[in-house]
């Protein structure tokens, strides 16, 4: 047996891309396409208020006014007329994972959910297909006053006003086409807020599972960290392979507060059939700190761009992200960084390899105010051609409208040196185990920012890729 | 008659998001009498090179169709960059900088371009120089062609001037092809009147082993477009070009600059320097394009901006497409006003904050005029830094 099929048998692929045999009477699925009539159906399915549901119908008119982007990855395999916006089992959402449906329960069983929310996590979020499916937070931290629950039930609580409040207007649906979309079909996702002061000492979870062919997932996340609040939030997103394209328009909506600090780490694992169109924002108040870890692995097509708002002054932001763009992929991704409050500071650190003629974009914003005095941006981007069959591009802008700023910018690109495998090798190394290590250095500045449970699931994306059967 | 111009230049090699507002320029121009016999001869031409006038703009780009092989060297494409804008100036004879739309203005003017022909193995020793000494309220546009034969050298200065506070329009098209071997310096002083809208419209192609150095000075005018494309259509073909640009009051410069490097072994540099003040507001975009053959190629691009105003605009968009795996491409970007340990520094030394600026300027301008390798134009290019500063 090779050294290469050594690598892979270590991997189990069947891991993110298995499929559950969904019994068809235990799932509602909408009619395929986008209409005033299916919007009104997901409302009518969400139990909307009046608020919502009128919001709905305004987004739809926005998605059919606005243009598809004209710089990014072609979506010319994407049809709307074919996509279901709404999936859902019958069943409820669960507190107790003993009451999550079997077949559900079993898919996440094998994803390893529930054995991370026992051993590190705070309070998870299982979403499959459209719906939430589970939530449950720890004890000690819903005693420490920290909401976790599903945006629905919570828009009918006591948190009902402030989530009128925030609900897409840190992502208006005027923003781009997929964003309309997006306040038009959205269903499930997340809502946190963590209180003044609180520090939530270990991670959440929401994971992300679109099972069904053919459908769209568009969950929300809403994260409000109030005043000197600190909180580290991890989003895991995969699906089963199929021949059809499924569609990811979700979005993330960050609050943090003054002197808060919110940490969201996400490890991207949509399968090769997926356009992933997400939209993630944040809104930093004075003092406060954003830090993205971000890692891309799945997805036929992607536009993935988190925007840090830096509004108040001493807002820091932290961008540290990965792209691994294989064969069938074309994932555009980088971020977007606007500084508004005096000594802001941020920083973009990037890394992006390309294989099997994967198409590799790095694409970023600056943008600098007059307001911003005393600014400091720095961005770095590395990108790593791994053949020549395969496109690593760098689009960064920055726009700087003060002279009292601070930025700097560098970019490389280039290859696995030949000096480099030639020294692992006269080391016993086989030559695609010396790549596999190269390879994985180049992302440490990423995986090291990971906890180790997810450090260690990146280092196997990286691997599975590197041999070929990502 | 006059006329009313209005382009789409500087087009971006691949889209990004609109509301960077760098995708692409609109040059307009309105009720303007423009000239296009303007473009000035040099004193006298040297043996071995060849200039043919009055040759039809369409009819001068013959050269480069003749020769579209070699330039675009075809290849097997495996796949375009996300937002390719490629498509937009394919039927240009070459491309340039700026665009399709500039060789349309030239075309639909009856712009009659000077082709000059520089002989196989003909090395000159002293510069041509064309001085355009342009007159308050007057518009102009005007042609050249270069066609550098193998292993000639030669230098071209440009040198375009006027009153200082004089108004107008000029635009210039500049297509160089170089030969195998070829050696060629193109040199471009503007320090045009500061009511002058200038463009400056560059393309080329670098054959095996060929040198093109381009330098720069975009130190006038009100509204200034500066660009260039070149090809390094063959191995080892080495391309440096350096800008070094003042942009004051509210004037603004658009700068777009490809090297698309195509060769094996090839190899491209540019450097941009500048300052901004007042309200000055500048776009910069400059791309490395590494396609698929270029193994074993570098391409470098820096930019310093200095900026000295709290009201200035500075975009920049520094671009790397690459195709390639065995290649190296860098970019560097460095924008802000002078530190505060340079100021301490000088302040320590006697030197006020308003002398320590006005040095970092010339400075910085000097750096880039020093490499005019014409004494008598270097030195007016240093005065005329020295009376804006």
């Amino acid at each position: 047996m090779s050294e290469n099929k050594q690598i892979v048998a270590d991997i189990d692929r069947s891991l993110y891309d298995f499929k559950d045999v969904e019994s068809e009477s235990d799932f509602y699925r909408m009619q395929e396409g986008l209409t005033e009539e299916t919007v009104l159906k997901v409302s009518e399915e969400k139990n909307d208020p009046e608020w919502m549901r009128q919001f709905r119908l305004k987004c739809l008119k926005l998605y059919n006014e606005i243009d598809i982007p004209d710089w990014g990855p072609s979506i010319d395999g994407l049809d709307m007329d074919k996509i279901s916006s709404y999936v859902r089992h019958k069943s409820d959402m669960k507190g107790r994972w003993e009451d999550v449906p079997e077949d559900i329960k079993n898919t996440f069983e094998r994803l390893g959910i529930p054995q991370a929310e026992r051993e590190s996590l705070a309070g998870v979020g299982a979403q499959y297909d459209s719906e939430l499916v589970y939530h449950n937070v720890k004890d000690e931290v819903a005693a420490q006053g920290v909401i976790y629950t599903d945006l629905e039930s919570a828009m009918w609580g006591e948190y009902g006003d402030m989530i009128k409040e925030h609900f897409m207007k840190l992502v208006p649906p005027t923003d781009h086409k997929f964003a309309a979309l997006h306040g038009a079909v959205w269903s499930g996702g997340s809502f946190v807020y963590v209180p003044k002061g609180v520090k939530v000492e270990i991670p959440l979870q929401s994971y992300f599972r679109l099972n069904a062919a053919g459908a769209g997932q568009f969950e929300h996340t809403l994260i409000i960290v109030d005043e000197g609040a600190d909180l580290h939030f991890i989003e895991g997103c995969s699906a089963p392979k199929y021949n059809v394209a499924n569609l990811h328009a979700g979005c993330v909506e960050l609050f943090v507060g003054k002197n808060a600090r919110l940490r969201y780490s996400t490890i991207e694992n949509w399968s090769k059939n997926m356009y992933n169109l997400n939209t993630k924002r944040a809104i930093v108040e004075e003092n406060g700190i954003m830090e993205w870890v971000s890692g891309s692995f799945g997805s036929h097509t992607s536009y993935l761009y988190p925007m840090t708002i830096l509004k108040g002054d001493n807002s820091k932001m932290e961008f540290t992200g990965i792209t691994f763009a294989g064969k069938g992929q074309n994932l555009d991704t980088g971020a977007k960084v606007v500084h508004q409050g005096k000594a802001t500071s941020s920083v973009i650190n990037t890394k992006s390899i390309s294989k099997d003629g994967g198409i590799g974009t790095y694409r970023s914003s600056v943008i600098i105010q007059n307001s911003a005095k005393r600014a400091k941006a720095s961005v770095s981007c590395d990108s790593l051609m791994l053949d020549s069959i395969s496109r690593a591009d760098t689009i960064p802008g920055m726009d700087i409208r003060t002279d009292d700023a601070d930025v700097g910018h560098e970019a490389k690109i280039g290859r696995i040196s030949d000096e480099a495998i030639f020294y692992l090798m006269s080391r016993g190394i086989s030559e695609e185990d010396a790549k596999a290590m190269i390879v994985s250095g180049f992302a440490n500045p990423v995986s090291k920012e990971l906890p180790l449970e997810y450090a260690v699931e990146m280092n196997n994306l990286i691997k599975l890729e590197m041999s070929g059967n990502g | 008659m006059n006329r009313d111009i209005n382009m789409k230049v500087n087009v971006l090699p691949v889209l990004t998001y609109n509301f960077l507002h760098v995708n692409d320029s609109t040059l307009q121009i309105k009720d303007m009498e423009i000239q296009t016999d303007g473009a000035p001869k040099p004193s006298d031409i040297p043996a071995g090179v060849t200039l043919t006038g009055e040759v039809p703009f369409s009819e001068a780009g013959q050269v480069f169709r003749a020769n579209k092989e070699r330039i675009l060297v075809a290849k097997e494409n495996f796949a375009g960059p996300n937002g390719d804008t490629s498509e937009r100036d394919k039927d240009q004879a070459i491309r340039t900088g700026m665009g399709a739309d500039v060789d349309n203005l030239m075309t639909n003017m009856g712009v009659k371009s000077d082709v000059y022909t520089i002989d196989e193995g003909v090395r000159l020793t002293s510069p041509i120089i064309l001085r355009y000494d342009m007159q308050n309220g007057q518009g102009s546009l005007s042609s050249q062609v270069i066609h550098a034969g193998k292993n000639s050298e030669a230098t071209f200065i440009m040198v375009y001037d006027s009153d200082k506070d004089a108004a107008g329009f000029h635009g210039v098209s500049t297509r160089i092809l170089a030969e195998d071997g070829a050696k060629i310096k193109l040199v471009k002083a503007q320090t045009l009147g500061k009511e002058f809208i200038h463009f400056d419209d560059i393309g080329g192609a670098l054959m095996k082993g060929a040198e093109i150095s381009l330098v720069t000075l975009e130190l006038g005018g009100s509204r200034v477009y500066s660009s260039s494309y070149m090809y390094l259509s063959d191995k080892e073909a080495s391309y440096n070009s350096n800008m070094g640009y003042l942009c004051r009051d509210d004037h603004s410069l658009d700068i777009n600059y490809v090297a698309d490097q195509r060769g094996k072994k090839t190899n491209a540099a540019m450097q941009f320097k500048g300052v901004l003040m007042g309200t000055a507001n500048k776009t910069f975009r400059g791309t490395l394009d590494f396609k698929t053959g270029s193994s074993g190629s570098v391409g470098d691009e820096q930019e310093d901006a200095l900026l000295l105003s709290p009201d200035v605009i500075n975009r920049t968009m520094p671009v790397i497409l690459c195709q390639e795996e065995d290649v190296e491409g860098r970019h560097g970007a460095t924008i802000g006003q002078l530190s505060d340990d340079l100021l301490f520094y000088m302040q320590c030394r006697g030197i006020d904050e308003v002398e320590a600026k006005r040095i970092m300027i010339r400075a910085r301008l000097e750096s880039v005029s020093r490499l005019i390798p014409d004494p008598e134009i270097m030195q007016k290019v240093q005065y005329y830094i020295e009376s804006i500063v």
